[in-house]
């Protein structure tokens, strides 16, 4: 009688035993298969944040030791930056980068006005230092639309378009700015802006309004210190105005890379560009918003990669208890099978065929309640680990079952050799003489 | 010409306590052989080496001349002998059949009729058949093996009387037509009576009686 027919009768004919292997092995096989599932799932999460957020690296000038010995002006001394600009033949090279996607500039305070046709949200101090009142701070930007604020979900777009590398004279403002002066998209709004020595009027278009700013003022103390008077302006008007005044060039560049993981590499290649070298310009990588969403679903799968591990030597322990306790009741069997020439690897063999005919069908049958598993484990440990900052997409997939049942061969060869132990180590005559 | 012999076989428990001592015997087919002796003085020892379970501590058992070790024991055990116990050793979850197909592929009813089971109870559990019965289909599963040789452990020690003597006679056809050299260990005079040949062990030593 072959190994597989005496496994087959063993497990048709002692059913009480069957069902308790059959219910064992399910209940693992459940926990792994939502384990790979809720592993996998978050893997592929990360992806896709990898993919949407991207990498940054951030070029900025570098002022230290580069402010000049300043200027004495009716406010005080004043210091200019002297250090060199970012040209618009270091942003084609960069441009031209392996790996570098896109960029941005974005000059927080890059542009400075006070509204003549319209009133900015007032501050305490109540300053009237232009004609046209105080001056509020202005975001110089090629694309609003990367622009930190907008990316990270402070402020969202509620109204009109954001600014493009293609825009003139465009601006962005709050919605309680706009609601303040009931200004809509299309509207013009005229800054009046100045420098030591000249003074402009500029009209910008509202191309957008932006919502995210509510209950952000505090008691603040200046117009431009309330992030609701706070707008965004087009980098190309910005340098025309001060065209002549200023050098040309950007403050602050925002590179967008493909893939964050690649970051370093591409930092790597932006520094050694010819148009950097000697340039009084800094270099830095910024991964914050790639780390802030990602890092949850990493602990996520270190935590599941655990939890899988855990059930692992949990089932084999379990699975060994069983098998062993079986096997000592099993002695007579094993005595008799050994006087008739069947070998001890035989014997095991047949214990672990008789474990993998339960294991085939527990695994077969744990994947409708899997899928239910997974779904309520996912949703609950996702909410947990990530804060809702992700959203998972968890499913059984029959490519799962390849590992669950290498890893299930693997635990009950285990567990079969442990169980097995000690009646290996035996001589056939001292099983019989126990057995007698 | 023998089967099976030993050859100066030694057996000892942990190296100090001897059970068998330089022990020479010949086994030959067609003959029924009774091994007598007192309790724990080494009979089902000298089964076990005869049968393979064990090795003996010094000296050798040969088949047809062939050290059984050359082999390995579960060649053996396999192939040239077969057992039969007191407490009959059927796997339990098992038919009267599907114990007898353990050791042969040939069909198991025609065996189990000649030793006298009913088809039906040639197909019950074997836990369902009579102690009688069921060492008749320990004894169906010894023939059905290709083995010469036939090592019986106190064959019908859980027996009564009436069923012993049929045993005995099963037995007795095995060695006598169907040439099979059945070795015998028992307590039972009455089962000596019917061998060709018996032994005596004693203080570690074979006797011819």
């Amino acid at each position: 009688m072959s190994v597989i027919k005496r496994a087959g009768l063993y497990c048709f004919r002692q059913r009480f035993k069957t069902v308790i292997l059959f219910l064992v092995l399910t209940l693992m096989a459940v926990f792994m298969l939502t384990g790979i599932a809720v592993r996998d799932a978050a893997k592929g999460a990360a992806a896709d944040v990898q993919t949407a957020i991207g990498g940054k690296i951030m070029l900025d000038l570098d002022t230290e030791g580069n402010m000049g010995s300043g200027q004495e002006t009716q406010w005080g001394t004043a210091y200019a930056y002297n250090g060199d600009l970012i040209t618009q033949e270091i942003v084609d090279a960069i441009g031209k980068v392996e790996g570098v996607v896109d960029y941005n500039t974005e000059e927080t305070g890059g542009y400075y006005g006070a509204g003549v046709n319209f009133k900015y949200l007032p501050a305490a101090l109540g300053l009237s230092y232009t004609k046209y009142g105080e001056a509020s701070a202005y975001t110089v930007t090629l694309s609003s639309e990367k622009c930190r604020a907008f990316q990270n979900g402070s402020y969202q777009l509620v109204k009109g378009r954001h600014i493009t590398p293609d825009d003139k004279y465009a601006c962005l403002i709050s919605k309680e700015l706009a609601d303040y002066n009931k200004l809509s998209v299309g509207d013009k709004i005229k800054l009046y802006s100045f420098t030591f020595d000249s003074e402009f009027i500029d009209e910008f278009e509202i191309v957008g309004i932006f919502d995210g700013t509510e209950g952000t003022s505090g008691n603040a103390l200046t117009v431009d210190e309330i992030p609701a008077n706070c707008g965004y302006v087009d980098a190309a008007s910005v340098q025309e105005i001060f065209k002549g005044i200023d050098e040309d060039g950007y403050q602050q560049l925002t590179i967008f890379v493909e893939d964050p993981v690649d970051i370093r590499n591409v930092y790597d290649r932006i520094s050694a560009l010819p148009e950097l070298k000697g340039k009084t310009l800094k270099l830095t990588m910024d991964t914050d918003e790639y780390d802030e969403v990602s890092a949850p679903l990493e602990s996520l799968q270190k935590m599941v990669n655990t939890i899988i591990v855990l059930i692992s030597v949990v089932s084999v322990v379990i699975l060994t208890l069983l098998l062993t306790i079986w096997i000592r009741g099993r002695k007579k069997e094993i005595g008799m099978l050994l006087s008739i020439g069947k070998s001890k690897v035989n014997i095991m063999l047949q214990v672990f065929t008789e474990t993998f005919i339960v294991t085939v069908i527990s695994f077969a049958a744990s994947i409708p309640f899997s899928f239910l598993a997974a779904e309520k484990a996912g949703t609950l440990l996702i909410l947990r680990a990530t804060k809702g900052t992700a959203n998972l997409n968890v499913k059984i997939d029959t490519s799962y079952l390849l590992p669950l049942y290498t890893i299930g061969i693997l635990l009950i060869t285990a567990a079969v050799i442990a169980s097995s132990w000690t009646i290996v180590r035996a001589k056939p005559k001292d099983i019989l003489t126990k057995m007698n | 010409m023998s089967i099976i012999k030993t050859d100066h076989m030694k057996y000892s428990y942990d190296g100090s306590r001897t059970v068998l001592k330089n022990i020479s015997v010949e086994f030959e087919m067609g003959k029924i052989y009774a091994i007598l002796g007192p309790s724990g003085c080494g009979k089902t020892t000298l089964l076990s080496l005869l049968g393979g379970l064990d090795s003996p501590s010094d000296g050798q058992v040969l088949f047809q001349g062939e050290d059984i070790e050359k082999r390995g024991l579960a060649y053996h055990r396999k192939n040239n002998v077969a057992f039969i116990f007191q407490n009959y050793n059927l796997i339990d979850y098992m038919t009267a059949a599907e114990n007898v197909t353990l050791t042969s592929k040939l069909p198991p009813l025609p065996l189990l009729e000649r030793l006298g089971l009913t088809k039906e109870e040639a197909k019950r559990n074997v836990l369902k058949l009579s102690g009688g019965q069921q060492q008749r289909v320990a004894i169906a599963r010894a023939l059905a093996s290709s083995a010469s040789v036939i090592l019986a452990d106190e064959p019908t020690g859980n027996l009564d009387e009436d069923t012993a003597v049929e045993i005995t006679n099963i037995l007795k056809e095995c060695a006598h037509q169907m040439n099979k050299c059945v070795i015998i260990v028992t307590h039972s005079n009455e089962l000596a009576k019917q061998a060709d040949v018996v032994l005596r062990l004693k203080k570690g030593e074979l006797q011819q009686l």
